[in-house]
């Protein structure tokens, strides 16, 4: 009977087969790969002090909100968070107003130099992070922005422009001259051409740029460690402060899972956006 | 004439973005070289000196830059041998596959000092990992691979954590490569493997390459995840320069040490650049 079937059939069989098979694979190497290490530091975050969790035992025995409590309670956690939360806001804001008119001109004119400028715009990425605080650390002291929430902005907004550059500057380079060209034939003035064209279709890519400088912000370290503290503690300094000599794996969880849930639960909801791939659009290319 | 006015015009629009990134790494550059060399000292004298220079020929400074260049390039090569399968299986779109696309990103919001504390909860001495292991009896005593002498875990958790990154970087490259030249490969009978290998990879090469410049010089420069699960020596070169610096306060040393970092990543991005027009020709 089997013969009967004609070949290309049984190919096409095959075929699908071993991509459902692909499929399930991967579907459950992903879970271990991403739901395995969070699920252990929402175990972890919920280990009661009392009763440890310890080598022989599968699941902890018991349960508790010890350790939320206790880092909220002891720990200068809020303040960090609200460091954190406060700080990112200027960055996006000041790295958008920074990057507008540059973006503008590195997608939409030609001029010599452009490649160049193009590459120039990636240094803060490409500049090892460490170095660039330290050195920076000495200049900020000079002017006295050392240990201040503005040296922080600033800081936090340096690391910000490449994305935002890079991605702003994509954006107003897929918008089609045509466009242009008709709007202004039919009389369209600057500020109708800002409204109707620019506007819209830089968008997505406005949005996006803001969530890559957004979360750069959140999860920056080196900068941050070298010149805001002791004085202002964000959330990452905090959580290094809980993975050094005095390891603390409960309170460590709880830091990390109160870092990382807001960014997932932003990613959700920004998918839509990041479905054109801004990021390789814009890094893709050096 | 009009034209040059333009140019200006667009020179000048170009300085809040361009500028602002220009002057910050510029002075890093340059604090960084001058006090190398003993210039621009706040504390003490400023005198040229080369003194500090003799630090690169300490062992512990050659350790670091060894650990660090190791780092680099095993996490290069690993991310993207892992990421390279995994662009090619989301090439194609599929039932299931959008959630799973969201699902694989996770990482890229995550930040990494949080990567490196969750992987750690899974590869400490009585982690999940070892523990699976042991009841698989594939080993017989756990692992040492968190602080491992070798770096085992960081290469793990930097693959974890940039495996998003390099991965929407790879898709991009991969979707601008044309199905009529897979058809035709396959119709003259190239099998899966070949197809992957002659076809993928050559014309991915670009998209390959980004990937693994901005990996390597993430990983040389790593201060955070060598200090949660790197071995306890050599420190990672960023580690030793911010101890040098703070702890010790030879703030002229750890010049030398940045000096030394940089020159490094600027002459990994221009072998990466020469390396590009070799492959993808004049673009």
């Amino acid at each position: 009977m089997e013969a009967l079937v004609p070949l290309h059939v049984r190919q096409a069989r095959r075929r699908k087969g071993f991509i459902l098979l692909a499929t399930g694979f991967f579907i459950l190497v992903q879970i271990v790969w991403i739901g395995l290490p969070i699920l252990m530091a929402v175990l972890w975050s919920f280990v009661s002090a009392k009763h440890s969790w310890s080598y022989p035992d599968l699941f902890p025995k018991v349960l508790g909100l010890d350790p939320w409590r206790y880092v909220f309670k002891y720990t200068n956690i809020k303040r960090a968070l609200v460091t954190s939360y406060s700080i990112a806001p200027f960055a996006v804001a000041l790295s958008f107003l920074l990057s507008l008119p540059t973006s503008y001109v590195l997608g939409r004119k030609n001029f010599p130099g452009k490649k160049f400028f193009n590459i120039v715009v990636l240094l803060p990425i490409i500049m090892p992070g460490m170095v660039v605080a330290l050195s920076l650390s000495r200049v900020f002291q000079a002017v006295r922005l050392s240990q201040t929430f503005v040296g922080l902005v600033v800081a936090h907004t340096l690391m910000g422009l490449p994305y935002m550059i890079r991605v702003l500057s994509t954006s107003f380079q897929t918008i089609p001259q045509d466009v242009i060209d008709a709007a202004e034939n039919l009389g369209a003035s600057t500020f109708v051409k800002i409204r109707d064209i620019y506007l819209p279709m830089v968008l997505p890519g406005l949005l996006a740029g803001m969530i890559f400088a957004f979360t750069t912000s959140i999860e920056e370290f080196n900068l941050t460690f070298v010149i805001g503290t002791p004085t202002f503690e964000t959330i990452p300094t905090i959580l290094y402060s809980f993975m050094g000599y005095n390891f603390i794996r409960t309170n460590a969880s709880v830091v990390a899972l109160v870092m990382m849930v807001p960014n997932i639960v932003l990613l959700f909801l920004v998918e839509r956006f990041l479905k054109a791939d801004y990021l390789s659009a814009s890094l893709g290319k050096m | 004439m009009k034209r040059d006015g333009t140019t200006r015009l667009h020179y000048l629009m170009l300085v809040p973005g361009v500028g602002v990134i220009l002057f910050f790494i510029a002075t890093t550059v340059i604090v960084t070289v001058a006090r190398s060399f003993g210039l621009f000292s706040i504390t003490g004298t400023s005198a040229f000196t080369l003194k500090h220079w003799a630090v690169i020929a300490m062992k512990e400074t050659r350790d670091s830059v060894l650990y660090s260049l190791k780092m680099g390039v095993l996490a290069s090569i690993g991310t993207v041998l892992v990421a390279f399968p995994v662009a090619l299986f989301f090439r194609k779109g599929g039932s299931g596959k959008r959630m799973l696309g969201s699902l694989i990103k996770i990482p890229l919001f995550v930040p990494a000092l949080v990567a490196a504390f969750l992987i750690v909860n899974l590869i400490s001495y009585h982690g999940v990992v070892n523990e699976v292991l042991i009841g698989l009896h594939l080993i017989k005593a756990p692992l040492r691979m968190l602080n491992d002498p070798f770096g085992w875990g960081v290469v793990f958790i930097q693959v974890w954590k940039n495996l998003p990154f390099v991965l929407l970087i790879l898709s991009a490259s991969l979707a601008g490569i044309h199905d009529d030249v897979v058809d035709a490969a396959r119709n003259l009978g190239a099998g899966r493997w070949a197809v992957a290998l002659r076809i993928y990879v050559p014309l991915a090469m670009s998209g390959i390459l980004v990937s693994m410049i901005l990996m390597f010089i993430k990983a040389f420069g790593d201060f955070p995840i060598y200090g949660v699960a790197g071995p306890i020596y050599p420190p990672s070169i960023s580690y030793r320069m911010h101890a040098t610096a703070t702890i010790f306060q030879q703030w002229d040393q750890a010049a030398v040490l940045g000096v030394i970092i940089i020159v490094t990543a600027l002459f990994v991005v221009w072998a990466y650049s020469r390396l590009a027009e070799f492959v993808g020709g004049t673009e």
